[in-house]
């Protein structure tokens, strides 16, 4: 996910430079920065079933038992967005099965806890974990009552 | 009986009234009004949006859209959310160490898939023309310059190494605040540190402004509007903003975190002013000092015309207005219970007591990553 940001002036990029927020691109802007929660030098591959979901807000937890080298394991828990979004599109808690084999990239928390952002999560297949868009995904859709 | 059957012919017509009579405005053209003749805001509101805050340099003063432009950036969207939504390599590896070299609020990590994501599939129109940018004036669609001593102080924070407000973090994987001293003040020391959206405080990015601007998703506004108070509930992240209709601002030293909105009606259209802002009010770097002034008006039953200008004359060098539309939806505003899962803040915070003492070369433990 990329988020534009369009700056307004020098004084502006200077402020960016800083990192200071700054509302000024096209829609904007995630809860939280991702940069400050997870580690850009350790990136995790996890596979496993899933044995828990948090459907919360203001971010969904899924959580994955993941089998370690020496045969133990390892309880995962993931970030992914909101779930009003695909509340919306009619998913709900229940449609993720526990049990459900998924694969996960992303990068473990700073914290060092077993906990990683969902940068992409599929199922084992590669096929994304879910599907669908706001609307049909066709471009005006809702043309006549949305313009 | 007979009675009887009477009353259940008046109950059926009563309710087919009350059933029949919106549809019948829709279809005349004619706007919803209150008991007292003014146009009756009341709904739900999705206001979700590709058209940009600020307008993309290659369009200069345009406002204007044409067709073709405007299907041309609905499509590429489109096209980027079905590029999106393609499988991945079941047998892919992690993401690169050190980074993934993405931006923004995804900062060298990533963020999540395409599917968490709302942010519309049109462009604005407005009396049907498309828009380039929510910002209407001044003629470029970018926010004016700020003033002298806002560049100035934002120059002597830089020089100063000072950990600005809302930073969101050099993501090297390291406590680089700690390169100014062992004891130098950094950007996660406490929690009022972090930003308003972080702490579940304040409208992500400026949804619940004012003025209030679209997001990537969770778009959704109710309107509930009685004779002297209008209440605009904002999904994200849980306002109500209450506007008190004809009457006097606060005293000035009362501050809140939306401000105080006054309202009045002019003709059809629905004034709100907002003043008694904090001093770091939710709208990009607008002080207490800003006033907003917002207009809403129905283009057609089906669709509110959102406007607002935006003064400040501690930051911005000159007033600015934008406009964008709010058309009506059946959806409903969720709830955004926002604390009640916020993991990412303590995380946030322990991350940075984790990198600290590994700064200091001690050991902070942790789970073993499968991947290292």
């Amino acid at each position: 996910m990329k988020i534009k940001i369009i700056l307004a002036n020098v004084a502006a990029m200077a402020f960016a430079a800083a990192g200071l927020w700054f509302t000024a691109g096209s829609q904007a802007v995630a809860h939280h920065a991702f940069s400050a929660e997870f580690d850009p030098n350790r990136p995790v591959l996890l596979r496993g079933p899933i044995v828990r979901v948090e459907w919360v807000n203001p971010h969904t937890w899924i959580h994955l038992e993941v089998t370690n080298d020496d045969g133990s394991t390892t309880v995962w828990m993931v970030e992914g967005g909101t779930p009003n979004t695909l509340l919306r599109r009619g998913l709900s808690r229940d449609t993720i099965l526990p049990g459900t084999y998924i694969v996960v990239d992303g990068y473990q928390s700073k914290d060092r806890s077993a906990r990683a952002n969902g940068r992409d999560i599929t199922f084992e297949d590669g096929r994304k974990f879910f599907m669908g868009s706001s609307g049909t995904g066709a471009p005006y859709d809702n043309d006549a009552s949305r313009n | 009986m007979k009675n009887s059957f009477k009353t259940l012919c008046i109950g059926v017509l009563a309710f087919a009234g009350l059933v029949l009579a919106p549809l019948t405005l829709a279809q005349s053209g004619e706007i919803p009004r209150t008991r007292d003749g003014k146009p009756d805001f009341s709904g739900t509101y999705d206001v979700s949006t590709l058209t940009p805050f600020q307008r993309p340099s290659e369009f200069g003063n345009r406002l204007i859209l044409t067709n073709d432009e405007a299907f041309a950036i609905a499509n590429a969207d489109a096209e980027r959310k079905e590029t999106n939504q393609q499988g991945s390599d079941p047998n892919r590896s992690a993401p690169p160490q050190g980074g993934d070299g993405s931006t923004g609020a995804a900062g060298n990590v990533g963020g999540y898939n395409t599917f968490w994501i709302d942010n519309g599939t049109d462009v604005v129109r407005i009396d049907g023309e498309f828009r380039s940018s929510i910002i209407t004036d001044p003629l470029n669609g970018r926010l004016p310059p700020v003033t002298d001593e806002v560049r100035n102080a934002a120059r002597v924070a830089l020089g100063a190494g000072e950990a600005p407000r809302r930073e969101g973090g050099a993501n090297d994987g390291t406590a680089y605040w700690l390169d100014a001293g062992l004891d130098a003040p950094g950007p996660y020391d406490n929690p009022e540190n972090r930003p308003f959206a972080e702490r579940c405080i304040l409208s992500f990015g400026s949804t619940a402004g004012p003025p209030m601007l679209p997001a990537l998703y969770n778009n959704h506004k109710r309107i509930v509007q009685t004779e002297d108070t209008v209440l605009i509930n904002v999904e994200m992240v849980h306002e109500a903003r209450i506007v008190r209709m004809n009457a006097e601002h606060d005293p000035a030293p009362i501050k809140k975190w939306l401000g105080d909105s006054i309202g009045w009606w002019e003709g059809d259209t629905l004034v709100v002013e907002t003043t008694n802002f904090r001093d770091t009010p939710a709208f990009s770097r607008g002080s207490e000092n800003m006033k907003v002034t917002e207009y809403f008006r129905y283009e057609n039953p089906d669709k509110i015309i959102y406007s607002f200008t935006v003064e400040d004359p501690t930051v911005w060098e000159a007033p600015f207005s934008g406009e964008y539309s709010w058309p009506r939806t059946d959806n409903k505003v969720f709830e955004y219970a926002c604390h009640e899962a916020n993991y990412a803040l303590e995380g946030i915070l322990k991350g940075a007591r984790v990198m600290e003492m590994e700064y200091r070369g001690e050991d902070p433990g942790g789970v073993p990553n499968p991947t290292r």
